[in-house]
């Protein structure tokens, strides 16, 4: 008689989305945490609305702290980050070619249509692995506040 | 903070893999040269400090904070 593999599941209790339960293998760990968050090591994208680009990076280790990100090839196909050398070691990935990443993204208060990604300080995850960091990036032209409408108008005028 | 005074050439060991050396110094600007694993994250303070704070103002979103697709995806109504 075949019996079924079981997938363990993690269950966490979240501020924004309520009780969650996701398979073991989806969770993302950051050994370094994130930059001013460095407590908190496993995570979860949660995708809530498959239409929208913006999902929740959601910690399994502290319910109430999530961020919203956006993959940044979403509204920037041309987006090129060049890690470190130590990142990329540490990832065990190219430093070249990450093929997963996650911008972190901020809504400002006061103009709600303001909506800029991170895009010097990806999340960078090796797909393989599911180790994730937030890595600064190499290049100088990205900044932490790139304004997704404005990138999303210079894509449509090219 | 512990403060060290250093000559051109000089050099500090913080424990015993990081070691900061003096390489030049040019009016007000210092050149300063690190030997560390590669597992320590090196950066410019405020590089640092930008990222950190654009992750705080990020955990301030709600749900409804995300714009729904069709604001994103055509911005002029088009």
């Amino acid at each position: 008689m075949a019996t079924m593999a079981k997938v363990s599941k993690v269950n966490c209790e979240t501020t924004r989305f309520g009780e969650i339960e996701v398979d073991e293998d989806l969770v993302i760990t950051l050994p370094n945490g994130i930059i001013g968050f460095e407590e908190s090591r496993r995570y979860v994208v949660l995708h809530l609305h498959e239409k929208s680009p913006f999902r929740w990076l959601q910690s399994l280790d502290d319910g109430s702290l999530a961020f919203p990100i956006i993959d940044p090839w979403d509204f920037k196909p041309d987006y090129a980050p060049t890690i470190s050398d130590a990142d990329a070691v540490q990832l065990r990935i190219n430093r070249d070619s990450p093929k997963l990443a996650f911008a972190i993204v901020t809504i400002s208060r006061q103009e709600p249509r303001r909506i800029t990604a991170n895009l010097l300080g990806p999340i960078v995850i090796n797909p393989a692995t599911r180790l994730g960091k937030q890595v600064i990036v190499t290049d100088e032209q990205y900044t932490t506040k790139h304004s997704i409408m404005d990138e999303i108008s210079r894509q449509a005028a090219a | 903070m512990l403060v060290l005074t250093r000559k051109t050439d000089q050099s500090i060991m913080i424990g015993d893999e990081v070691e900061i050396t003096i390489l030049e110094v040019r009016g007000e600007q210092v050149r300063v040269g690190i030997r560390a694993p590669r597992s320590v994250q090196i950066h410019r303070k405020e590089v640092f400090d930008q990222i950190r704070e654009a992750n705080i103002s990020a955990t301030g979103a709600t749900l409804d904070s995300l714009p729904d697709i069709e604001d994103i995806r055509e911005p002029s109504g088009a």
